[in-house]
């Protein structure tokens, strides 16, 4: 009996078993069936168009007869000026024909502006309309593996470049006997060996620079350290004979930021503007100051940077002109550690620059730091001529 | 009432639109040369030389139809100025392209010679300034605005003053010999190809002009000489009707 009723209760937790797993999957069948897009006249349509509108990307729906039956707002938007958006629309157009022919097709476009832009246009066949056409802006990932790729040629050409001249110079002293060659070979084995120690330690200010977390952080009076970096950077001026003039702020010029980040930023700055400077040429500091923020203004009348460079010469190793860096003596670092002195004290650094007419360059330093979020500005005064 | 030559019209904006697609590649081939010519980029000046063969091909085609347009649908007043206006429009914007594989063409034969920063610095602003002159023209052209149109001629004095103080750079650069003779001379050529591109221009305003109000600058001078005027005051003409 003991055996049977054993039995009876084994059969029944068993039978409770399976019924519990097929009520789970009916429960997971009956999720799925409410969670599908089923439309019909009871269920209310998916808002499609916000939908495609969130989307990060151009998106164009065009009929079996190539007409055009949607557009999400990025497409709509697309296009910068008039003109990009009318070779837009063609190049849309184009591609839209292929694709309702049966032809699915992608094409890469490059706008010049100014500023570059990069699209990629994708045009796929559909079955249930003619096509659907995207439009995807990839200029900051076209600009950043260009950075990336730009970056490894610039750091091999500066790191190797005093590596093997010093290299050459050394083998060609080994067989020279003759006390005049001795002495041209030794000196610019020395200017080389100038060369790459000013390199490192532009690196390694850098990467202290980068670390922030260290800053040393001190009541800085403006008008002290622009006088301190022009005192610094005279025997340059001196060399060049450019004149260095500054005209300090009137009234309180203190800041709460790290003095010698901020003697760097201003001195890298002020060096620039006299190495870029023609001979006799004047270069000039000016220092402002508001209630929340300090500003340095370094203006030159050299040889400005040019409209294809000026969103670059941040970039570390960046060089305007390589050939024109050896003449220069810089290291390419210098604006790199003015970003990020900047970055740490978030404040904001503008460019205004114009070739053969000269740059300005100016530092907006927040009394307090981090009282205004880090940009960089960059204009290059073509809104200014425009007749 | 529904419109009555709705075929038509429909064909005359494919045609006003293929103009708008002609300037606007037009607008993005001047900074484009400016570039070839700046970093001496060879291959961007083949590539660049190659697309005009394109634009001259799209121009024959337009004009065509606009030729096609006046001989079978005989369009009278508004429609009638607009084709008019539009066939000499294509040899503006296509004389303009030539003009931006002409300055290629000079990049291709100064190739490896340094220009000085300031010469730079004013081919960028040429630059600028006659691809803003274009642009002011295509937008008076979409938007039927002789006022932005007749602009277009005041923005051109600008770019007329920039060759002008160019050309004066390129004489003392070379005095003081840091450019030779031959880019000199191609130097002052290119200047004269911008200030060209701006007078196209100015002559697509015009037309914007006549198509909206059918008043040509042309009659300030024909008029002086028929009437024998010979003060320089404007004359009044009266705008045809329709």
């Amino acid at each position: 009996m003991k055996v049977f009723l054993a039995l009876l209760a084994l059969s029944g937790w068993a039978l409770a078993v399976v019924f519990r797993v097929m009520a789970t999957r009916e429960q997971k069948r009956r999720m799925l069936i409410e969670l599908a897009p089923v439309h019909n006249e009871h269920t209310p349509l998916l808002p499609v168009d916000a939908i495609l509108d969130s989307l990060p990307l151009g998106v164009v729906v065009v009929d079996v007869n190539g007409q055009e039956q949607f557009r999400n707002s990025v497409a709509r938007d697309a296009s910068g000026s008039r003109h990009e958006a009318v070779l837009i629309d063609a190049v849309i157009e184009r591609l839209s024909r292929l694709a309702v022919a049966g032809s699915a097709v992608t094409e890469q476009m490059e706008l010049v502006g100014p500023p570059l832009r990069v699209l990629v246009v994708s045009a796929v066949p559909s079955t249930s309309t003619g096509a659907v056409i995207t439009v995807e802006d990839i200029t900051v990932r076209w600009r950043l593996d260009q950075v990336r790729t730009d970056f490894v040629a610039n750091v091999s050409h500066e790191l190797k470049t005093p590596v093997g001249a010093i290299s050459v110079l050394a083998e060609t002293l080994e067989g020279e006997t003759e006390d005049e060659l001795v002495k041209t070979l030794v000196r610019r084995m020395v200017l080389e060996s100038h060369r790459m120690a000013s390199t490192i330690d532009d690196l390694l200010e850098l990467s202290r620079i980068e670390l922030g977390g260290e800053m040393d952080v001190s009541p800085v009076d403006i008008n002290d350290v622009v006088r301190d970096a022009i005192e610094r950077s005279q025997p340059l001026a001196s060399k060049r004979r450019v004149t260095v003039q500054s005209t300090p702020a009137s009234g309180d010029t203190t800041i709460l930021g790290d003095r010698f980040q901020v003697l760097s930023a201003v001195g890298n700055l002020v060096d620039n503007a006299i190495k870029y400077s023609e001979d006799n040429a004047e270069v000039k500091v000016l220092v402002s100051a508001s209630d929340t923020h300090v500003v340095i203004e370094v203006i030159d009348h050299g040889v400005g940077i040019p409209v294809a460079s000026i969103d670059r010469i941040f970039e570390r190793f960046y060089r305007v002109d390589r050939a024109r860096s050896r003449d220069t003596g810089g290291t390419g670092l210098g604006l790199s550690i003015v970003r990020h002195v900047v970055t740490n004290h978030g404040g904001e650094v503008n460019v205004r620059s114009r070739e053969g007419e000269g740059s300005t360059f100016s530092l907006t330093l927040p009394r307090q730091p981090g009282v205004t979020s880090t940009t960089m500005v960059i204009n290059d005064e073509r809104a200014d001529h425009n007749g | 009432m529904d419109e009555l030559r709705k075929g038509f019209h429909h064909e005359l904006d494919e045609v006003r639109t293929d103009l708008v697609r002609l300037a606007a590649a037009v607008i993005e081939a001047i900074p484009r040369a400016t570039a070839v010519l700046l970093n001496g980029d060879l291959d961007g000046a083949n590539a660049l030389i190659r697309h005009d063969d394109e634009i001259d091909s799209l121009s024959i085609e337009l004009e065509e139809r606009c030729y096609q347009l006046l001989a079978l649908q005989a369009p009278v007043a508004g429609d009638l100025r607009q084709l008019v206006a539009i066939v000499k429009m294509v040899a503006d914007i296509e004389r303009s392209a030539d003009l931006t594989v002409n300055i290629c063409k000079a990049a291709r034969k100064i190739y490896g010679h340094e220009l000085d920063p300031r010469m730079r610095g004013l081919i960028s602003r040429m630059s600028e300034q006659a691809q803003q002159l274009f642009s002011a023209a295509l937008e008076s052209f979409e938007e039927n605005d002789a006022a932005k149109a007749a602009a277009i001629d005041d923005m051109d004095s600008f770019l007329d003053g920039l060759q002008r103080e160019f050309v004066r750079t390129i004489f003392e650069s070379h005095a003081d010999t840091r450019i030779d003779l031959q880019v000199a001379i191609q130097m002052a050529m290119v200047a004269r190809f911008y200030e060209r591109i701006g007078d196209h221009a100015v002559n697509i305003g015009e037309r914007v002009q006549y198509v909206v109000t059918g008043w040509l600058p042309e009659h300030k001078g024909a008029a002086r000489f028929r009437s024998g005027n010979d003060t320089g005051e404007f004359p009044v003409v009266q705008p045809p009707q329709g």
